[in-house]
């Protein structure tokens, strides 16, 4: 595109407002794009009273959003980040005016200069940071400008359904998850999941773009994750794993970062096919795996030892730990089938296994193993304690493959 | 919605970080992608079919269902009866010295 000036810009603006095209309005919105250049260089040091003059100039509240387009793109050459996100907050208030009266078509140019209000509040916090001012007020303000966007989604009750401001509700929702994950405030996100539940005429979740879906999905399961809500977990990363674009390499590891560990206590576990396509995840879960697999229980402790850092920074050591559980069995198993599959096993044979295997337990302890063992749903008998004998069920599968546990998550 | 217009920061390049040695801590194995003070990313484009998914590695049943039977991204039997390994062997040499290996107990 030529370089624009003032005048243009405001008649490719009414121009897109008339045609209702929302691409091109988020794109004239855009501060990093030339456009944007080039009226840096038409205004030196623009000012709200410089600009004045332009007010009333083409239908309100477009002539205010445009002087103030000005003033963003002005901070952001002089690299201002923290004015720059004040203009940007004046700005998307000024959209708001607008976008609360028109349909759907308008979503783009929404989505658009929220995303832009995000990005600048984080270039301002670093600047902020940079200033030696600590704290994410300005990331946490930019939650709270695109959570007024969502009720504005949500109160749309004149559009035709096809045409509604509903249909931005997911992809807002998202970002304002995305903010609050940003500044680990994930807290505040209660706010907005109760106020989706409580608007029941919102669409169903998957006849939204896939986009939003997969990333309302991901971030949905990850504040279930931290809460320690693990089959709610599962299902939605699950679900965004399977949905997301098979493309969008990155986000799958990131769903799958937390997913493979779920799924293992179900009983699934990651397949060669699946590990070679995700290198890093590979390096990461497959020593766990394969002790897992061989009732490794020593090689599983090292694993955990040398990953330790790395698993606390993503919120998984305390999930991997438990995951000891899942080699223990194998142990167990292993001395039920080495020992023939009897029904009947003395408590010493388990505590030859955790020995061998390298845990150095006493019989007592290997008896409260195998008691929570049996407790957890992976061994099906009881312990005879009088003749140090575990009773292996008569009438279903003593070690039951985990994948047919109920409730895998109930006893972690 | 095009690439450009879904922006964002740009993702950082990741071959940077990998060619460099962790020096500090060489033990600690690189996670690319997961190190990166980065976020879930905006997706190139807005909608996309099954054909663009892992959904066809399902085979028509539901995700997350119990069984994973036909889904090659997942395996969900692996209990193997006929163990071999060092560990089997030396936990069979170790249970029949102990005389609880190879005879059924006496109760």
């Amino acid at each position: 595109m030529p370089a624009m000036n003032f005048s243009t810009f405001l008649m490719q603006i009414a121009d897109a407002l008339r045609g209702e095209k929302g691409p091109e309005l988020a794109y004239l919105l855009k501060p990093i794009e030339d456009h944007g250049k080039s009226l840096v260089k038409e205004f030196r040091n623009p000012t709200r009273q410089s600009l004045s003059y332009y007010e009333g100039s083409m239908e309100s509240p477009w002539d205010e959003i445009a002087i103030q387009y000005v003033l963003v793109v002005n901070h952001c050459a002089k690299r201002r980040a923290i004015e720059a996100f004040k203009e940007e907050c004046t700005l998307v208030s000024l959209f708001f005016r607008y976008f609360t009266s028109n349909t759907g078509w308008t979503l783009p140019a929404l989505f658009s200069i929220l995303r832009d209000l995000r990005d600048l509040a984080y270039d301002a916090d670093l600047e902020g940071r940079q200033r030696g001012q600590e704290g994410t007020e300005n990331m946490e303000e930019a939650a709270r400008v695109i959570s007024r966007a969502f009720t504005i989604c949500v109160t749309d009750r004149q559009s035709p359904k096809a045409e509604s401001r509903r249909w931005g509700v997911y992809y807002v929702v998202g970002l304002v998850l995305k903010s609050y994950f940003r500044v680990k405030r994930i807290s505040l996100a209660k706010n907005i999941l109760r106020a989706i539940e409580a608007n029941p005429d919102i669409p169903a979740l998957h006849q939204y773009p896939r986009s939003h879906q997969v990333t309302y999905r991901y971030y949905i399961g990850m504040l279930d994750f931290l809460g320690e809500e693990f089959a709610k977990s599962e299902q939605q990363l699950t679900l965004a794993f399977y949905h997301c674009h098979t493309g969008a390499h990155r986000n799958l590891v990131r769903i799958l970062t937390y997913l493979i560990p779920l799924r293992m206590f179900r009983g699934h576990f990651p397949s060669r096919d699946l590990l070679d396509k995700f290198p890093v995840l590979d390096d990461l879960y497959t020593p766990f795996i394969s002790a897992i697999r061989k009732g490794d229980i020593r090689g599983f402790d090292a694993s955990l030892e040398r990953f330790e850092r790395r698993l606390v920074d993503l919120n998984l050591y305390l999930t991997m730990e438990r995951a000891r559980e899942l080699c223990m069995r194998e142990i167990f198993r292993r001395v039920y089938v080495v020992s023939q599959k009897q029904s009947r096993i003395p408590i010493s044979s388990f505590h030859s296994g955790l020995l061998l295997a390298g845990d150095d337990v006493s019989v007592e302890e290997a008896e409260c193993l195998v008691a929570n063992m049996i407790y957890k749903g992976f061994v099906k008998g009881y312990i005879s304690h009088e003749k140090q004998t575990v009773v292996l069920s008569a009438k279903s599968v003593p070690f039951p493959p985990l994948a047919e546990r109920a409730t895998p998550y109930a006893t972690l | 919605m095009s690439a450009a217009a879904s922006s964002s920061k740009p993702a950082a390049e990741p071959t940077a970080k990998v060619a460099e040695p962790l020096k500090e801590d060489e033990n600690q194995p690189a996670l690319g992608v997961l190190e990166e003070d980065d976020e879930f990313e905006e997706f190139a484009v807005a909608d996309w079919d099954d054909s663009q998914t892992n959904l066809a590695h399902l085979g028509g049943t539901v995700p997350g269902s119990a069984k994973s039977k036909g889904d090659k991204l997942w395996e969900d039997n692996w209990d193997d009866d006929d163990i071999e390994d060092d560990f089997s062997v030396q936990l069979r040499q170790e249970l029949t010295k102990k005389g609880q290996g190879v005879e059924p107990m006496q109760h």
